[in-house]
């Protein structure tokens, strides 16, 4: 068993990603038993990691990997200590109920195997993602997570609403994403570690690195975002687009925790400073207060949900940060509670939606006859969310109240935030759990009865877990809370909170947010007008700013896109060649490159001075030309011109061919142009002229003392004396210049017949098509 | 007739070259040999295609025996002519260079099987094929000589084929992409041809590795900034670098779309591969003292091309912007230097290779399915072509360089290199770059894949085609296969950059008893 | 003598530039010409210049003699010439048929690839 639990380990990471692929072949041939067969990957892999309980327990360490990538210094390899235990169990523990209840919910839909294949794809992230060692691979199925959930929320993609959430995740979750890459190649720069678990025992002040704040924040941005922290959170709501399985799974249950996963797990390395012990209770604080308050405004029972389960992620990344004794613990109890009694709740919705037709809380009630045993699930699940006493979620709110409650003024305020964020949310459990239930049956879209074993089965475990897990609360304690507790402050921790009341400030507390809650509860109806009437007066949320972030975003690029990419080739040949002189300019200026004053060559012959002398003319006159065949006239004289000067200098092979060139260029020229009716001038207004003589002058200027300065060293005749030395004995050529093409550089001769013949056949392209159909040149010829 | 007091030995290279010394010149053989056949047969189309795919296997097999063998031996010469070096011109594969060769001979294949169906007989008749072998000469010409001069040779070839590849059809608005395209990289190119004019002025030499060892002793007098300076502006046009990346968004949308792929995919990259040989490996103090210079245009390409391609409603010139937003990414593993990040950039250009080809192929096959080129056009694509559209992601996801494919690994070497040396602003520019693309990729996943078509057309029925399946299938394999198990290219390219960086082994291998003469 | 031709060289090269800035692309054409010549005459100038002597090899010898010219930057030149005459050549077509086809050599008026009103991309979802 020993010595296989590596490999075993190894297969096990993979499981939900190979049954993800069997899911479509799967269920094309199982219909909708497909999912109790594919629920055996997450349930193998749950036993599996319950083997390593007793280790974890017992402060060992779970390791193993294998090389992946030694170049970046990166290993596929896992890291299973209390926490991503804990957290693996969660995920694989929960995933096999969802993936039961994903079959019943998705019954019939004709793509229910690319959904349950999409939720298994999940799975193997988010799996991968907690028990991740290295930096890198942890970022890889962070990203992995953002896009599997991209895809969960847009699997209705053909309503408007699935697509904008799904790509409002996207962007929030993945740009955070981006930034937690930034963050861990810091930490990786600051400490020269890649693996979390040499990073959490490193001793060498990671706190005290000038960049600390930097990696902080960057950390920060995706954990924030991926746990919906205010001012992020509004994807979350959004979100609820996704099948209801997705929103129990991904957006309560396992992938909005990753965030917390993280600051947890970074907890004993950038921990206790000030920094963090103020950004994240504030951020949290902040996101507990205004998501209670937004799931208090909502009818719509998904989004009640949703809202709370944005405010618990802000209550955990506060207590994360709240650097009190007792507060990871707390932290640690009701993200266990949270897990259980959300998960729970959010699949009644979806199977009250799913029976009746509708999920608005005005439309409900009296379905406890109809639906008992969901009932009884939701009744079980809301006790624990609203923390009653004999429920883990009682638990968790003991411990709370335990570590925020003291005299000091930052723990009063919390302790107010905490209150009255609990009391709010035990109102919203009570709504959700029991509202649709009591009373006189309401007639509804559907006529409801009881789900198939499929659709109940999950609340019912989880609901009913989280009774027995308070009840053996020792049990509990010892294999999750306390290694997971220990895992995060990295020292040796141990919770013994039980479900027996005890007297005291945080029992006192308690019963003031019950009794807070069952209020709000009463008067639901008057709050929610209240808050709708609230939310009016502040005007719109970041959630109407990202349609316009978005519009802004594609308006400015388009704006940007026109201003440098005008369409006109002519500024884009203005801008090549300011660009230029600025290149030959700037640099000689910069780093001392421009020649000395050169002397004047003292034995110019007459002839030499009349053929230079007529090529500048020649150009000028090209410049100048006011027609046509003035300035192809002239551009023959300054070919020819340059022809002779090639002759004076002792380059006759060089002369001759640009006689011919030229030759065949002017009169090539003079057919063409003479075809075409066009105005003989350029017509440029005086200010672009002098402009762009400037611009040419500068480059012209640039080439010349550039020349200057690199003819000022002598010649390295090394080439030349090589070639003059072998022309004749080795080669038998006598002039040299043609030995050189044919034989010394007979390669580039070669490339240089290539071009030739492209360019015919390029010409003969552009000609023929012309000459042949116009019209066929398009498709299906 | 050889005088007998003539050392031959002063001269030639006596030793007759090994056979895997052949293998240096042959892939350029190869292609101007099929070139020259395919023009011979113009009028037969019907062999065209089975000629040309035959002969880019050919390459692909022969590119792949150069890799191993020099990944396993180290850099290869040989000389034309038997002209012992700097003298004749040497052909030189380093690692960079046969790695630039074997992807871009995949691609190529690639991209000559989807013609088999895109091309058709008008644009075969004008010579796609044989411009499509040409371009390949050229570019494995670029990627093998270890001579500048002829280097500029086999530039202007597969300038020239692309110009022939660009006009097929003759359309108005080809013309008029054409025109621009073809003014300003001759500019490109003959600034580039002017760079190595001043270059022989200076050194008097025009083999690379020559140079490389002589650049160390006239640092203190010629005016080597300037003259790198006028190369990197040369080659950042080539590689379509903001401020003179112009010529590409007014052209790469108007051609057949197969030769956008292929444009897409190799031709940048052969601008970037020529600025990485000439400032890494030839003047790497001028690139150290340009580097900011070179840093801030790589920044604003990167974010200008992101923002363009975020502006854009016709498919191709959204993946046009987002060539460009590569190149932003390639030129910064310039401007840091350091060998982790030329190998940062070397990857980046492998994996563009293959996934901008692919990005360009996905546009075509969405525009056969959905009939319209434009974001406002397209629509129900998930819903009409599963396997399609999840290839298609896989491919928006390693263009936007997110994980578990191909692009992130570059980017994580690009990260991590600008970290290392204080350039925050360069790995920021990086990210929002990144973030930008990934935005205007999921945009088009949002509204050419998910949303149902926004005028219900009679559905068509487009028959699968194995022309269209193998070659997008095949290249999206690629990146995942580089996505999910990195390390052998990784290592490869790391171990080019070093060469680079380090290019003892490549002047060893030109100069077999140590410096030139 | 090098001066001298360098300055030549930048009076040919600026007139060439000049000439490329125009908006018309027949304008551009004889500046890429101009180009063409002022690059020819930059490559033959980086060999250093000599007088007359072509490096020519006279009957009876097995060398140049001494004064001759730079025979590589010929070669050079020559490889040049061919390949801007042919891109000349091709960039002359080009222009004839885009004012066939667009009935224009005015660049400004050439935006059918990037048209003036294109169409921007959906904002929705």
């Amino acid at each position: 068993m020993a010595a296989n639990a590596p490999a075993l380990t190894f297969i096990v990471l993979f499981l939900p990603i190979l049954a993800a692929v069997l899911a479509p072949g799967l269920t094309r041939f199982l219909g909708d038993r497909a999912a109790w067969v594919l629920a055996l990957a997450p349930a193998l892999a749950f036993l599996h990691f319950c083997t390593f309980l007793g280790e974890v327990a017992g402060g060992e360490v779970v390791t193993g990997g294998y090389a992946w990538v030694p170049s970046f210094n990166l290993s596929f390899s896992w890291f299973l200590d209390g926490l991503s235990l804990t957290f693996a169990l969660l995920i694989t523990g929960i995933g096999t109920l969802i993936v039961i209840y994903s079959g019943g919910y998705m019954k019939g839909h004709p793509d229910q195997g690319r959904f349950l294949a999409f939720i298994l794809l999940f799975m193997g992230a988010m799996l991968g993602l907690v028990v991740s060692d290295s930096f890198l691979m942890l970022f890889v199925y962070w990203e992995l997570t953002s896009i599997t959930s991209f895809l969960l929320i847009g699997f209705d993609h053909e309503r408007e609403a699935a697509r904008r959430a799904a790509l409002q995740a996207l962007v929030v979750t993945g740009g955070g994403g981006l930034c937690l890459l930034a963050g861990l190649v810091f930490l990786w720069n600051i400490t020269g570690v890649t693996q979390l678990s040499l990073l959490v025992h490193l001793e060498n002040g990671l706190r005290e690195s000038p960049f600390y704040l930097a990696a902080l924040v960057l950390v920060l941005a995706g954990a924030f975002t991926k746990s919906a922290q205010f001012p992020f959170h509004f994807w979350l709501p959004n979100a609820m687009e996704a099948p209801t399985p997705v929103s129990a799974y991904l957006h309560s249950a396992t992938m909005v925790k990753a965030g917390v996963y993280l600051l947890m797990r970074l907890n004993p390395v950038m921990g206790q400073t000030p920094a963090w012990e103020i950004l994240l209770p504030f951020f949290g604080g902040i996101t507990l207060i205004s998501g209670t308050l937004l799931a208090v405004r909502q009818t719509d029972l998904k989004l009640m949900l949703a809202y709370t389960t944005m405010a618990s992620l802000g209550l955990l990344v506060m207590l994360t940060g709240f650097g009190a004794p007792h507060a990871v613990e707390a932290a640690v109890l009701y993200l266990i509670a949270h897990s259980l009694f959300k998960g729970a709740l959010f699949m009644v919705a979806g199977t009250v939606d799913h029976e009746t037709g509708t999920r608005d809380l005005t439309k409900l009630a009296g379905l406890r006859a109809a639906m008992p045993i969901t009932f009884g699930a939701a009744l079980l699940a809301a006790l624990s969310m609203g923390g009653l006493p004999l429920f883990f979620g009682f638990l968790a709110k003991e411990e709370i109240y335990t570590a925020l409650a003291a005299g000091n003024p930052r723990a009063v305020f919390f302790t107010g935030l905490a209150v009255a964020g609990n009391a709010l949310m035990f109102a919203i459990a009570f709504a959700v759990g029991l509202k649709p239930f009591l009373g006189p049956r309401i007639e509804t879209p559907k006529h409801p009865h009881e789900g198939p074993a499929a659709l109940w089965l999950g609340p019912v475990v989880l609901a009913a877990l989280g009774l027995l897990a308070a009840l053996f609360s020792g049990l509990a304690h010892r294999y999750v809370s306390s290694p997971m507790a220990s895992a995060i402050t990295d020292q040796k921790v141990t919770v013994d909170i039980t479900s027996m009341p005890h007297l005291g400030l945080p029992l006192m507390l308690s019963i003031i947010t019950m009794v807070l809650g069952a209020l709000v509860y009463w008067r639901l109806d008057t709050a929610r007008a209240l808050m709708v009437r609230a939310l009016e007066n502040l005007g719109p949320g970041p959630d109407r700013g990202f349609d316009r972030l978005i519009c802004g975003l594609v308006r400015l690029s388009v704006a940007v896109t026109r201003f440098v990419q005008p369409g006109r080739l002519e500024i884009y040949i203005t801008a090549t060649f300011i660009l230029l002189a600025l290149t030959l300019l700037v640099p000689p200026l910069v780093f001392g490159e421009l020649p000395g004053v050169p002397a004047w060559p003292q034995n110019l012959l007459v002839q030499e001075a009349a053929f230079l002398l007529i090529a500048l003319i020649g150009i000028l006159a090209v410049v100048r030309a006011t027609d046509r065949l003035t300035a192809i006239v002239s551009l023959g004289i300054q070919g020819f011109a340059v022809a002779v000067i090639f002759l004076l200098f002792g380059a006759p092979d060089l002369s001759f061919t640009q006689f011919m060139v030229e030759t065949l260029s002017v009169v090539i020229l003079a057919l063409v142009m003479t075809r075409l009716r066009l105005s003989p001038r350029d017509h440029r207004p005086v200010g672009q002229m002098l402009f762009d003589a400037v611009v040419a002058t500068a480059c012209g200027l640039g080439f010349t003392l550039l020349l200057m300065k690199s003819v000022e060293a002598p010649f390295d005749n090394l080439l030349t004396d090589f070639f003059n030395a072998y022309s004749k004995t080795i080669a038998h050529g006598a002039n040299v210049v043609n030995v050189i093409i044919v034989d010394f550089r007979g390669t580039d001769t070669l490339g240089e017949i290539a071009v030739v013949m492209i360019t015919g056949l390029a010409v003969l392209a552009l000609i023929r098509v012309r000459a042949g159909s116009r019209t066929g040149s398009g498709e299906g010829r | 007739m050889a005088a007998p007091s003539t050392d031959l030995s002063a001269a030639l290279v006596l030793a007759s070259p090994q056979l895997a010394d052949w293998l240096v010149v042959l892939p350029v053989v190869l292609m101007i040999g099929f070139g020259a056949v395919l023009m011979m047969v113009r009028k037969s189309v019907r062999l065209h295609g089975t000629i040309a795919i035959t002969g880019l296997a050919l390459l692909v097999l022969l590119d792949a025996a150069l890799l191993i063998r020099i990944s396993t031996y180290g850099p290869i010469t040989m000389v034309m002519g038997r002209w012992l070096p700097p003298f004749g011109i040497a052909f030189t594969a380093d690692l960079f260079g046969s790695l630039m060769a074997f992807v871009s001979a995949v691609v190529a294949l690639a991209a000559g099987v989807f013609a088999l169906r895109d091309i058709d007989a008008g644009g075969r008749r004008y010579g796609f094929f044989p411009f499509l072998m040409l371009l390949m000469a050229g570019v494995s010409g670029a990627f093998l000589t270890g001579d500048i001069f002829n280097l500029y040779v086999w530039f202007e070839v597969l300038l020239i084929s692309s110009f022939g590849l660009l006009i097929l059809g003759s359309e108005p608005e080809q013309i008029d992409g054409a025109l621009k395209y073809a003014v300003l990289n001759l500019i490109g190119t003959t600034l580039f041809l002017i760079a190595v004019g001043y270059l022989y002025a200076i050194f008097g030499t025009l083999n690379m590795a020559d140079i490389a060892g002589k650049a160390s002793r006239l640092r203190e007098t010629a005016p080597l900034v300037t003259l790198t300076a006028l190369f990197i502006l040369a080659f950042a046009m080539k590689a379509a670098a903001f401020p003179v990346n112009f010529w590409l968004p007014a052209s790469y949308h108007t051609p057949r779309i197969t030769v956008s792929a292929l444009f897409g995919g190799l031709l940048t990259k052969v601008g970037i591969y020529a600025l990485i040989r000439v400032t890494v490996m030839l003047f790497p103090v001028e690139r150290e003292e340009l580097s900011f210079v070179v840093a801030v245009s790589a920044a604003l390409t990167m974010v200008i091309g992101a923002l363009g391609a975020l502006a854009q409603n016709d498919l191709r010139r959204l993946v046009g912007y987002v060539v460009i937003a590569g190149i932003g990414n390639m030129m910064a593993g310039v401007a840091i230097g350091t060998p982790a990040a030329v190998s940062g950039s070397i990857l980046y250009a492998l994996h563009s290779v293959v996934t901008m080809t692919a990005l360009y192929l996905v546009a075509g096959e969405a525009a056969r399915l959905g009939g319209a080129w434009s974001l406002s056009g397209l629509g129900g694509l998930y819903r009409r072509a599963p396997w399609f559209s999840a290839a298609s992601l896989a491919l928006f996801l390693a263009a936007a360089g997110l994980p578990p494919l191909s692009g992130l690994w570059p980017k994580v070497a690009l990260l991590k290199a600008s970290l290392d040396i204080g350039a925050w602003w360069l790995a920021a520019a990086i990210l929002i770059s990144a973030f930008i693309v990934t935005l205007a990729l999921a945009r088009v996943f949002l509204l050419a894949f998910w949303r149902p078509r926004p005028e219900p057309a009679p559905e068509l029925a487009i028959a699968r085609d194995w022309r269209i399946a193998w070659p997008l299938g095949c290249l999206t394999a690629l990146s995942i296969l580089f996505g999910l198990f990195p390390e052998t290219v990784l290592d490869l390219s790391q171990r080019a950059a070093t060469g680079l960086a380090e290019p003892s082994a490549y002047i060893r291998s030109v100069f077999p008893g140590g410096a030139a003469p | 003598m090098e001066a001298l031709f360098a300055i030549l060289i930048g009076l040919f090269f600026a007139a060439a530039i000049y000439l490329m800035l125009s908006k018309h692309t027949v304008r551009i054409l004889l500046g890429v010409v101009l180009l063409g010549n002022g690059v020819n005459l930059l490559l033959f100038t980086t060999g250093r210049l000599t007088r007359e002597v072509p490096p020519i090899i006279p009957a009876g010898m097995d060398a140049l003699p001494a004064g001759a010219a730079n025979p590589l930057p010929q070669a050079l030149i020559l490889t040049a010439i061919v390949i801007s005459f042919s891109f000349f050549a091709f960039l002359l077509v080009l222009t004839y048929r885009a004012y066939q086809e667009l009935g224009t050599d005015n660049s400004d008026e050439m935006r059918l690839a990037e048209p003036r009103d294109e169409e921007r991309p959906p904002m929705g979802y």
